[in-house]
């Protein structure tokens, strides 16, 4: 097992004595995910700021007596133009279409009156706003003019009609929301983590395998390099385990690197959405829980290493190997994201030994602290058991004249 | 030490590979029936034009490819049944065959002479040796994707001599080299060849054949058509220098593939 090691020390070696590698598989990637989690939420932020300072333009036509002091006491900010009912509206809404206006409100004739001399069963009287859902700004000024103005208004005509408003409620539901909700903190912080985690460890471990397996397999294999191996005395078997180690170890590193600027750029997305408030969201493992997270994630990388590793010895060129990993690829994301969309119903134990997919549903499982040691053990069986047979494969193909030197 | 007994080695043509030849046979038959022998403290050429099937035989000598029939042995192991015995003992070094360019020839030494289980101390006394015959302490610590083709060459032997191989095979050693770098390289094999160990080198260049080898083998569409030191294949083609002789040879054996 000498040359495995010295193989794994030279791999290693190619990779942090270069410096343009070490940008492009750790600190870019790293650099990357910050800065565009950072993005995200100063976007986000800035555009929910951008609305609440837009001042809306709104056209409110054939307003009823007194409305106007409605509308000044609500506090509803906006740019208010009062027409009469003769007025011509078309070009209204021809400006709401276009963007430049934001709302038209037109209250029916004689609409006090309606209201007031309103016997049951007969014509409600209507109010017609006219908005464009596309536009941010119009369904912004919308909905906080029926919330803020005509909702109040409502409230108003009513009291005016019956006196006191309890009476048109027969009960409440839960009046007291938060002592209704029995919930474990934890457990709901680990099934928002459990519907993204997976897929994100699942693609971050194959993007760093893919990467780095087609340089260092089909790349030697056109460089000529690779002979130049095979011609000492070691076994095929040890200068595969060799490779298939040293990837793994440095796609574990470059895993680990996203996670870790993951984490620190998380929070800050959530800051700024929520403006600094983060309770609830509280995400803790025991040493258990970490032991066997870190188990699943490095089977994982030594199957990924070894489909990416079988691809890149099969393909002649590195283009072709590319061709080769990418559908794979997609694969892996599809197994991924099945976590996302079936929730944590109750499945068949043998499931868990399903390569990639046992993986995501045993992370999954994990965070919510529901993964029993059977569904770990054939988790971890499944995936090594599978990743062991792709490596035979690997020292068939390595000992395979026709695949390793076309002849 | 090696002994090449009817050697046949097959090649299975793909479609595509049938288009480019022009052929309706889809296999390739790149060594045929081809037997040698050669020995301690001899070197031995292979003369033949390109694509004579002189690197096939090579390739299945360094177990880099398996016959498809008949045996070969070096140094008594059989290629095909004990090829890490056979990979010990042997230098192999062809065109195709290169240096990981991202690293230094220092490194590729010690990692080469690593992997051929070799400690710390021998690797560095063979080095100081090697590299000081072909002058690359100048440039040991460059990369090697830095070098000029002849420096990767220098670098490319040193390397390949590192566990101090009993049999050194050279396909084509000179290749691209300037007259001074090529010189010393054809010097090192006489040197070695004094030292006792067996030197295969294969060629298409006659004068280097004439004044290096000691026994020639000329090889054409794959079958060994003759054999012999310089004064035999002359006598045998009635020629006076081996380019008529291995024309003479050219002329009776090329069969142009149907």
């Amino acid at each position: 097992m000498n040359g495995m090691k010295q193989i794994i020390k030279k791999e290693l070696n190619r990779v942090f004595t270069d410096k343009k590698l070490i940008v492009s598989l750790f600190i870019l990637p790293a650099v990357l995910v910050v800065g565009m989690y950072f993005f995200i939420g100063k976007m986000q932020t800035a555009m929910i700021d951008d609305i609440e300072n837009h001042i809306s333009s709104v056209y409110i036509q054939n307003e009823p007596e007194g409305f106007r002091d409605i509308v000044e006491i609500s506090g509803f900010s906006a740019n208010i133009q009062y027409m009469n009912e003769k007025e011509d509206v078309t070009e209204i809404k021809n400006g709401i279409l276009n963007g430049t206006t934001d709302l038209l409100v037109v209250f029916e004739d004689d609409f006090l009156n309606k209201v007031e001399n309103y016997n049951a069963g007969g014509n409600i009287p209507d109010v017609k706003t006219f908005y464009n859902p596309s536009e941010e700004y119009s369904g912004t000024a919308r909905n906080n003019f029926l919330t803020q103005v005509l909702g109040i208004y409502q409230q108003q005509l009513l009291i005016e009609r019956f006196g006191d408003l309890s009476q048109l409620t027969a009960f409440t539901i839960d009046a007291g929301p938060e002592e209704s909700e029995i919930v474990d903190n934890e457990k709901a912080t680990g099934k928002i983590a459990g519907t993204l985690l997976p897929y994100f460890i699942t693609l971050m471990l194959f993007s760093g395998a893919m990467s780095l397996g087609v340089d260092a397999i089909t790349g030697e294999k056109e460089r000529g390099t690779m002979a130049s191996m095979l011609l000492t005395p070691l076994k095929r078997k040890e200068i595969v385990l060799g490779k298939l180690f040293s990837l793994s170890i440095l796609s574990s590193l470059s895993a680990a690197i996203y996670a870790i600027a993951m984490i620190i750029s998380i929070p800050a997305l959530l800051k700024n959405l929520t403006g600094g408030d983060q309770e609830g969201f509280n995400l803790s493992f025991t040493p258990v829980q970490m032991i066997e997270l870190l188990a699943i994630m490095l089977s994982l990388v030594f199957l990924y290493v070894s489909i990416v590793s079988l691809a890149a010895v099969l393909a002649r060129t590195a283009k072709e190997a590319a061709t080769f990993v990418s559908p794979l690829m997609i694969i892996v994301m599809l197994a991924g994201m099945i976590t996302m969309f079936t929730g944590n119903g109750v499945r068949q134990l043998i499931t868990y030994a399903i390569p990639v997919y046992g993986s995501a549903i045993s992370i999954q499982d994990l965070l919510v602290g529901e993964l029993s040691l059977a569904k770990f053990g054939l988790t971890i069986g499944g995936t090594i058991a599978v990743a062991l047979i792709l490596v035979a494969l690997i020292v068939r193909a390595f000992n395979s004249e026709k695949v390793m030197f076309n002849a | 030490m090696i002994e090449i007994k009817n050697l046949t080695k097959v090649y299975k043509l793909s479609k595509k590979q049938m288009q480019e030849r022009k052929t309706k046979n889809n296999f390739k038959k790149a060594a045929d029936s081809v037997s040698l022998s050669a020995n301690k403290g001899e070197l031995y050429g292979l003369l033949g034009p390109n694509g004579a099937g002189k690197t096939t035989i090579l390739r299945c000598v360094a177990t880099l490819l398996q016959p498809t029939e008949g045996e070969i042995t070096v140094c008594g192991f059989d290629t095909v049944k004990e090829p890490e015995n056979v990979r010990k003992s042997i230098a192999f070094l062809t065109n195709e065959i290169k240096l990981d360019p991202q690293f230094s020839p220092k490194f590729m030494f010690h990692f080469f002479g690593k992997l051929h289980g070799m400690d710390d101390s021998t690797i560095n006394k063979r080095r100081e040796m090697l590299f000081g015959y072909f002058g690359i302490n100048d440039f040991q610590d460059k990369k090697i994707n830095e070098l000029s083709t002849g420096m990767k060459q220098k670098a490319s032997i040193a390397v390949s001599l590192v566990h101090d191989p009993e049999v050194i095979i050279f396909d084509e050693p000179t290749n691209g080299l300037d007259i001074v770098t090529a010189r010393s390289v054809t010097d090192y094999l006489k040197k070695m060849k004094e030292e006792g160990k067996l030197v295969i080198v294969s060629t298409h260049i006659m004068s280097e054949a004439e004044k290096l080898c000691d026994r020639i083998g000329i090889i054409i569409s794959g079958q060994k058509v003759a054999e012999g030191t310089l004064p035999e294949l002359l006598t045998q083609t009635g020629t006076n220098d081996l380019e008529d002789a291995f024309f003479e040879l050219y002329k009776e054996h090329n069969v142009e593939e149907a």
